[in-house]
């Protein structure tokens, strides 16, 4: 537990504390504040804090799903609020699932034994060493033409109706396609994190849940899982903001309809209309991963496991 | 209650045989108290019963079913692990509970319990405190008062006390005897604390080395022990072992070593002279000793008195027999000088010998 009476320090150490705080918050505040502007203060240059604050950037960057018409538009430009939300769909959905499949196979490959494991136990690691761009034409082959699934086939059809898409059934263009490639791309380490979190979870543990009459899946979900909580943090943080980020092959599989945020503002660079909108999507662009961060992060403690097991 | 048969149990680790055919038969009801030196695979039998361990060899059966193939959950076992195993991410309360709460018992039910045992155990002002903000003592007895929550026909217990202070280990022993007699179930119980050990057993089983090396009921241990080992295991301060060669004198068999030549009692010299044994071990019980200046030669030692530690009513003295240690357990009035040699009587029941070569008690 941290110590919160902490020695006095010299002011020097202050200074470099205040120093480090205006380099990490000090551009996110300058977004925020110029966001607030309107384009000709911006360029202006004037008035630094001194300005009426305006939510018109906002309203132009969200301006295809507000409910209402920003009056100052006459049409809507940029799609940046749908991407937003296809972005959020598909880091929220894809870092879900990673963490599902992750601790699952991490669990097995911890504690089962079964032949191959220490040799599948690497190969994830192995695997996460293969670059997205290697992958990008494979997949991008695959999710367009050879793994298409006919609508005349019931699964094709199944799938068409639920997940939507582009019609053919293609992975291609739907969230689905991008989601199963960022599960399939970020399960290696996850399971490589997690494995270290579950060896850490004392073996008694386990034995004691088994012999109080919980069956494997309530020992792993009422045991072991709240244990390797922030090794789940940590993890979800690391997919969270991989999945945001990505572009590469995000560009390669959206289409229209899905593009993330990303894509989209390399896309439609040219069509944003002065700074100020520019800053906007980049103010909101940056809020999720904060959110998810700052969320995630208070799970991350330490000495989970104090008081389990003698010495 | 089901009665426990452990058949001809063996567990390998690999190559490394760990027990080595334990047999033992446990009737309904039975207090049973696992003791031996460490590392003498107590644990490895407890964690087999309770399905913890695969059965390398040989069987358990409840009540003639064989269970080396259940679950831990299907044997209706609970269990109070030597490390403790508590869960760290519930609060004491739910620790618990944890079982009754996956069997879906009504809470009015739970709640109940848990402040029963807790109450027994002294943990009611910590049901709502984590594993990780409890002593090593609380600890143990959460993980006491998580066994005893549940309603299991057999209870395994692995050095329950052992991390808690004389007065508190005093206190749980008697909550455990009374346990035992308003609760019929069956208990096994592993310890290293003798008094445990005898207080509670309505049988010990002495282990060494994966073998058993007795079984009964403790005055049985304590007055008739099968061999060395057992005689010097049971009994605290620990018997006293001389050596001794077995020589006829004027018609009666003696027992003659360093410093002291001991006559023999009828029987016990009948089966030595049955068994051909020459070399002895001599045990005597440091109580089996008395202070007697005027007892005769041939059933005394003389001892000549080393240290003297005072422990209350009683104290133990440390003496010089020859080259031999040999310690004395006698009240504290007796007027006793350090470095004077006395004379003390050997009760002749106290008497017990082994062959020295294979230890086998005569
Ligand atoms: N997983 C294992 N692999 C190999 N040997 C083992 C394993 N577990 C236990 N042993 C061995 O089995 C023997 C019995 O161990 P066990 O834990 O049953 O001892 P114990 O009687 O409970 O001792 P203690 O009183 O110290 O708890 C020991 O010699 C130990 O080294
Ligand atoms: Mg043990």
């Amino acid at each position: 537990m941290a110590d919160t009476n902490y020695e006095r320090q010299n002011p020097a150490f202050y200074a470099l504390i205040a120093l480090l705080v205006f380099m990490s918050i000090g551009p996110v505040l300058l977004l925020l504040i110029n966001s607030l502007k309107l384009d000709v203060d911006i360029t202006s240059g004037a008035g630094g804090l001194l300005f009426m604050p305006t939510i018109r950037n906002y309203e132009t960057a969200l301006c295809d799903i507000l409910w209402y018409e920003p009056e100052h538009l006459r049409f809507c430009t940029i799609r940046f609020g749908g991407a937003f939300v296809n972005s959020l769909i598909i880091a929220l959905i894809s870092t879900a699932l990673t963490l599902i499949f992750g601790c699952m196979a991490a669990y097995a490959l911890v504690r089962f034994k079964f032949m191959g494991r220490d040799s599948l136990s690497l190969s994830t690691l192995a695997v996460r060493m293969i670059p997205p761009a290697v992958l990008l034409v494979p997949v991008f082959g695959l999710w367009n033409n050879s793994f298409c699934l006919d609508n005349d086939y019931g699964v094709g059809a199944w799938i068409r109706d639920t997940f939507g898409g582009r019609g053919d059934v293609c992975l291609a263009g739907t969230h689905s396609g991008i989601i199963l490639v960022y599960v399939a791309m970020n399960l290696p380490f996850v399971i490589w994190i997690l494995q270290s979190f579950i060896v850490q979870v004392p073996k008694s543990l386990e034995e004691a849940a088994r012999v109080d009459g919980a069956g494997p899946f309530q020992v792993f979900f009422l045991v072991v899982l709240p244990l390797i909580k922030p090794g789940l943090a940590a993890a979800s943080i690391f997919t969270f903001r991989i999945a945001w980020n990505e572009y590469l092959l995000a560009s390669a599989l959206a289409d229209r309809d899905t593009m993330t945020v990303p894509i989209l503002i390399v896309n439609n660079a040219s069509e944003f209309d002065g700074l100020g909108t520019i800053l906007a999507t980049g103010m909101l662009l940056a809020i999720p991963p904060i959110l998810f961060t700052l969320f995630a992060s208070r799970q991350i403690i330490t000495g989970m496991t104090a008081g389990a097991v003698k010495g | 209650m089901p009665t426990i048969r452990l058949e001809n149990l063996v567990k390998r680790y690999g190559a490394v045989e760990v027990l080595h055919g334990i047999e033992l038969d446990m009737a309904e009801h039975e207090f049973t108290v696992l003791v031996g030196p460490s590392g003498c695979g107590k644990s490895t039998t407890l964690r087999m019963l309770a399905g913890l361990e695969t059965v390398s060899d040989g069987e358990i059966y409840m009540d003639d079913r064989p269970i080396s193939g259940l679950d831990p959950k299907d044997r209706d076992i609970a269990m109070v692990f030597q490390d403790y195993a508590l869960y760290p991410h519930m609060n004491v309360a739910r620790n618990m509970s944890f079982s009754l709460r996956l069997q879906k018992t009504p809470q009015a039910t739970i709640d109940k319990k848990v402040g029963e045992v807790a109450e027994m155990l002294g943990l009611s002002p910590f049901l709502g405190r984590k594993p990780g903000e409890l002593s090593g003592g609380q600890r143990q007895r959460v993980a006491m008062g998580r066994a005893l929550c549940r309603d299991a026909s057999t209870f395994l217990f692995d050095e329950p006390l052992s991390n808690l202070d004389a007065k508190l280990r005093g206190q749980m022993r008697a909550e455990l005897a009374l346990m035992r007699q308003n609760v019929k179930k069956n208990m096994i119980y592993v310890t290293h604390d003798q008094i445990e050990a005898m207080t509670l057993a309505d049988r010990i089983v002495v282990m060494h080395g994966g073998h058993i090396q007795q079984q009964g009921t403790p005055s049985e241990l304590f007055k008739n022990p099968v061999n060395r080992f057992v005689a010097g295991f049971l009994g605290s301060p620990p018997m006293n072992f001389l050596e001794a060669d077995l020589v006829e004198e004027n018609g009666a068999l003696h027992a003659k070593g360093d410093g002291f030549s001991i006559r023999l009692p009828n029987d016990l010299a009948t089966r030595a002279r049955n068994k051909a044994v020459h070399k002895a071990t001599l045990g005597l019980r440091p109580s089996d000793l008395e202070y007697t200046p005027d007892a005769p030669v041939d059933q005394s030692l003389d001892l000549n008195v080393v240290v003297s530690e005072y422990i209350g009513a009683q104290s133990v003295l440390i003496c010089g027999c020859g080259d031999a240690k040999v310690t004395v357990e006698l009240k504290s009035e007796t007027p006793i000088a350090l470095g004077e040699t006395l004379r003390f009587a050997v009760r002749p029941e106290g008497l017990h010998l082994f062959d020295t070569k294979t230890e086998v008690a005569l």
